[in-house]
């Protein structure tokens, strides 16, 4: 069943949530489609192996606090799942009603749940597990972070949580904004970890404030989960005119300091009427939908392949057209231009066609000669990826790390470094919230093992 | 939350708060950072830091009032605290046995440099600071630059006086080179001015550092703000920075308009004139 939505003319000027989620009639109604397979394809779809059959089959006989019950043993972070996953690549596509038509919105699902049990004040506290006297110390407040602080906490470890921004959350705070996961749902699901008995320790960056080394005096394991945050630009002149933003930036001003709310916050952010968005990712769409909200006249989408070969999800392509972004296929930047005062005021960019395949799989785009033209922009946003922050690999000599900066570990999570785990875009270099989230469940069991056999 | 311990009024505009922060001072390098926050709603502001107790585990840098956090900042007192306090951030500066150093200062630096200025002294160098305000009720920090340095020689700028009248005691003293030799320039001062030194010393074979201050969000390396076109390849100053070599940054224009990005709104006062910058 399709999940209400915003109507795109009234969403464009608000930060609201654009889908408003299913009532509960929607959510049981939707529940009854489930046949209750035996063989349960859908779980393995998940990347946290969520016992999907087990949630539905309690909403299908109403009982929601027993769904969640169900639904909290295996993800502490169900209402930033249920909004972010990429359902449709994983467990909705391996459901058995997929072969025949439409699968059971099963992501749609596990929000309603997870917004239920908000709205009926708060997620009930599991019993904890006797202590264990073990300490971990978790590093970055992320995807990954929070689900190895739950794991480790619900299995009896002391567990603290360093941060380096302000606030806990990682890209959930800084990078998708506030109408596709309301900072609300993520700081909630925050509180969650924190009742868990996490201790969240923000404004401290390890690296600076503690070395890893300094950390294992006092930790038995560490865990890595920083995340790939340093911003790749375009490489080409100009870019550095003003209105000239990585989607780090334009994004983390936005969501995270909430500069859509300038003056009542302090972040200003400065834009213009024609924003060209670079990239073909869900963080351009992103940023391109940021910027129709933040009032652009005329928002771009400048991708260098073409619509097949986006990386974004089909569903926010069709959100941010929907809200009249444009998109321009096959086209490259090849230069900014300046008014005069290095402000920018247009692009010159250059079409492209598919060639053979590239490493990727996908065809190679290969500019067109003669093809230059400008495209008239006043603000451009450049999403073209991210790599992993260096500065824990720089002051750590003996973490082994590959050619692109990320933390090489074996297949459960194990770094080269002892008693340090790493998972998310930190090992991968950039995926996706709930890959990361299945990494880091997988390091959170490495580690558990690790701690109950150091006395033996 | 982090307690200011004190709050000190230097000039008419120019203001010392001491944070306090155990964790920060404990680490803090000459040369480096903090960024800070005033409440849930402010915006993330970096200050170079100009002094440290790690007993005491204390924090001080010096802002002036030119915006609307740094005029909030002003009215903090004793016993008030900040939401955010975080650092040190960047690299500590370079400090080795040079020789003879030049440190130019103005603005900010005139506190920022102290930590530098003192850990080259007792490197063994011969350190000799110039100075630089726009009137003499703009000066301050004297005792402490003077204590750590050979020389200090101070080059107000009257009224309109501009580059050029800050300038002069190093234009001076590059002419008299062959009497008096120099290993090492390195400015913390007004964007504008350590680009008039970075061309003035770009033909004549003396290392030129500058210790940048563009606008941040930040400031661990993840937006890109601070980013500057370098003979290596863009360059983050809260990570590969803020101290760089003068003559390997390019594009010192497009820097001094990204400086000025947010000025409109939270930089410049009304009225604001380029020639009448606040950092100079």
């Amino acid at each position: 069943m399709e999940m209400p939505k915003q109507a795109p003319c009234e969403r464009k000027h608000n930060f609201d949530e654009v889908a408003t989620g299913y009532t509960l009639e929607m959510a049981l109604q939707e529940s009854r489609r489930c046949i209750q397979c035996k063989k349960r394809n859908c779980v393995e779809g998940c990347p946290v192996n969520i016992q999907i059959p087990d949630f539905i089959s309690r909403m299908q006989k109403n009982d929601l606090a027993g769904a969640a019950r169900v639904l909290k043993k295996y993800t502490s972070l169900p209402g930033i799942c249920g909004r972010v996953c990429p359902q449709e690549s994983q467990c909705e596509s391996k459901c058995t009603l997929n072969k025949k038509g439409v699968p059971v919105a099963i992501g749609r699902l596990e929000r309603f749940l997870a917004d239920w049990e908000r709205s009926q004040g708060g997620a009930a506290i599991p019993d904890l597990t006797p202590s264990t006297g073990k300490k971990v110390a978790v590093v970055g407040s992320g995807p990954s972070g929070l689900t190895v602080a739950a794991d480790l906490a619900l299995l009896g470890h002391q567990v603290d949580m360093f941060e380096a921004l302000h606030v806990a959350g990682g890209v959930l705070m800084y990078g998708i904004p506030e109408f596709r996961l309301p900072k609300a749902i993520v700081q909630g699901e925050v509180e969650y970890v924190k009742k868990l008995g996490v201790n969240l320790k923000l404004d401290y960056v390890i690296g600076i404030n503690a070395s890893m080394d300094e950390l294992l005096e006092s930790y038995d394991a560490i865990f890595l989960g920083t995340g790939a945050g340093l911003p790749w630009f375009l490489d080409i002149p100009g870019e550095n005119f003003n209105n000239v933003y990585s989607a780090n930036e334009f994004l983390t001003r936005c969501n995270l300091m909430k500069a859509y709310r300038y003056p009542e916050y302090a972040t200003p952010i400065k834009m213009g009427r024609r924003v060209a968005v670079v990239g073909g990712g869900n963080v351009a769409m992103d940023s391109a939908r940021c910027a129709v909200r933040l009032g652009a006249e005329k928002v771009m989408v400048i991708y260098r392949r073409s619509r097949a070969e986006m990386p974004a999800r089909l569903e926010e392509m069709e959100n941010a057209e929907e809200e009249g972004v444009e998109f321009h296929f096959l086209v490259a930047p090849s230069a900014m231009i300046g008014d005069g005062r290095k402000n920018v005021c247009g692009m010159e960019c250059i079409r492209m066609e598919l060639g053979e395949p590239d490493a990727s799989g996908r065809r190679r785009p290969v500019p067109v000669k003669g093809s230059e033209y400008v495209v008239e922009t006043d603000t451009v946003v450049v999403s073209l990826g991210t790599s992993p922050n260096p500065l824990i690999a720089s002051t750590t000599p003996d973490l082994q790390v590959s050619k692109k900066g990320t933390i090489v570990v074996d297949e459960n999570g194990k770094s080269s470094k002892a008693r340090v785990w790493a998972g998310g875009d930190i090992i991968s270099g950039g995926a996706t919230v709930i890959s990361a989230m299945g990494e880091a469940r997988i390091a959170a069991t490495a580690i558990h093992k690790y701690l109950v056999n150091i006395d033996q | 939350m982090f307690e200011v311990v004190d709050h000190e009024k230097l000039t008419h505009k120019v203001h010392r708060l001491r944070i306090s922060a155990p964790h920060v001072a404990r680490k803090a390098q000459p040369g480096q950072f903090v960024i800070l926050i005033l409440d849930e709603k402010g915006e993330r502001v970096p200050f170079t830091i100009s002094d440290w107790d790690r007993q005491a585990g204390t924090v001080d840098f010096v802002f002036l009032e030119v915006g609307r956090t740094t005029e909030r900042m002003a009215r903090l007192q004793k016993g008030d605290t900040l939401a955010h306090f975080v650092g040190p951030l960047g690299k500590p500066a370079e400090i080795d046995k040079f020789g003879h150093v030049v440190c130019v200062v103005s603005g900010y630096g005139l506190a920022g440099m102290v930590p530098i200025i003192k850990r080259l002294k007792e490197k063994g160098n011969r350190i000799t600071t110039i100075m630089q305000a726009a009137d003499n009720e703009s000066l301050y920090n004297q005792e402490a630059l003077k204590q750590f340095s050979d020389h200090l020689l101070i080059g107000v700028g009257g009224a309109g006086g501009g580059p050029a009248t800050a300038l002069k005691p190093l234009e001076d003293m590059l002419k008299n080179l062959d009497h008096e030799p120099m290993d090492r320039i390195t400015a913390m001062a007004s964007i504008c001015l350590m680009r008039f030194i970075a061309e003035a010393t770009r033909n004549m074979g003396i290392k030129t550092t500058v210790h940048m201050a563009p606008v941040m969000v930040d400031g661990t390396g993840m937006c890109g703000a601070c980013r500057l076109a370098h003979a290596d390849g863009t360059q983050f100053a809260c990570v590969h920075g803020p101290e760089f070599d003068a003559h390997k940054i390019k594009a010192w224009d497009t820097l001094m308009a990204r400086r000025c990005t947010y000025a409109d709104d939270s930089i410049m006062q009304p009225g604001f004139k380029c020639d009448n910058c606040s950092q100079w």
